[in-house]
């Protein structure tokens, strides 16, 4: 894929993933369980590995959670949410080459579970509470079922975008 | 073909033991005994109530670096009034009656924890 394609390419991923997350911010907690959210935007970071690769999708990911954090979250929420999105990222690059794009639901189920416990982790450190650990046992299912559905939702993004030959 | 099937049923299967345990150990946890309640910002310990000692219900202004909140002190019971958080979680958790699951608000580094009797940790 030629250079400029490929950097027009994760400019316009970056900014889907951002106006998902921002939109998403803006729906009101489903559940009252600190920490649990849809994560829609894992969508794209997802697609973006599968479709121009790991590093491609590390840095869409950066720039979304640097900005995200700018435009829908805070200053002290950006701690949570990039150590979340980090354990996320590194569990799907160590996964994806096994499970392939066929089974995208279970990397993300994966990658469910290690954003969460990445940001438990950091809560915990912050708030130096190990009470918070708590969470640990809901927050593990909130990411299985987050991470599936993302996960399903990106595997047929993905053969539609195919398809157009991008 | 039939060999990869078996492994995503398999997979499946983990998920829905990870999600049917972690609701039911979540649940199961929550009821603890005590009554003294420890509410901090950052690890740093503001305010300690023995709430079986309230008589009349009040409420705290707790300000911190990243926002403010109002925690509501009655009689056996805590809660999270009002916050200017953007996700108001913490208020959906509701009153906290007995240790286990402590009331966070993440992006203010809020914690209202009971401190259980006999449970560990």
């Amino acid at each position: 894929m030629a250079k400029t394609r490929k950097l027009a390419l994760m400019a316009l991923l970056t900014a889907i993933a951002l106006t998902i997350f921002v939109i998403e911010a803006q729906i009101p907690a489903l559940v009252p369980i600190p920490g649990v959210k849809l994560g829609l935007a894992n969508i794209i970071t997802l697609i973006t590995m599968c479709l121009l690769g790991k590093k491609e999708a590390g840095a869409v990911l950066l720039v979304r959670v640097l900005m995200g954090a700018m435009f829908a979250g805070s200053p002290s929420t950006l701690l949570f949410s990039a150590v979340g999105g980090l354990f996320a990222y590194l569990t799907m690059c160590l996964t994806v080459g096994f499970f392939g794009e066929n089974r995208l639901w279970i990397v993300s189920a994966l990658a469910g579970i290690a954003h969460n416990a990445g940001q438990l982790l950091a809560c915990v450190l912050v708030v130096k509470t190990p009470g918070v650990f708590a969470y640990a046992p809901i927050l593990a299912a909130s990411g299985v079922v987050t991470g599936v559905f993302t996960g399903f939702a990106a595997q047929y993004l993905l053969k539609a975008l195919k398809k157009l030959k991008l | 073909m039939g060999a990869m099937k078996t492994k995503n049923l398999l997979w499946a299967l983990l998920f829905a033991v990870i999600v049917l345990g972690g609701v039911l150990v979540y649940r199961s946890l929550g009821k603890g005994e005590g009554t003294v309640a420890v509410v901090s910002v950052d690890g740093e310990v503001l305010e300690r109530i023995d709430l079986s000692k309230v008589r009349t219900p009040y409420d705290i202004p707790v300000s911190t670096p990243y926002g403010n909140n109002t925690v509501h002190v009655e009689p056996g019971a805590i809660s999270v009034t009002e916050a200017d958080c953007p996700d108001h979680v913490c208020i959906y958790q509701g009153r906290l009656t007995g240790s286990g699951i402590p009331i966070i608000c993440m992006p203010h580094r809020l914690v209202i924890e009971i401190e259980g009797g006999d449970i560990d940790g």
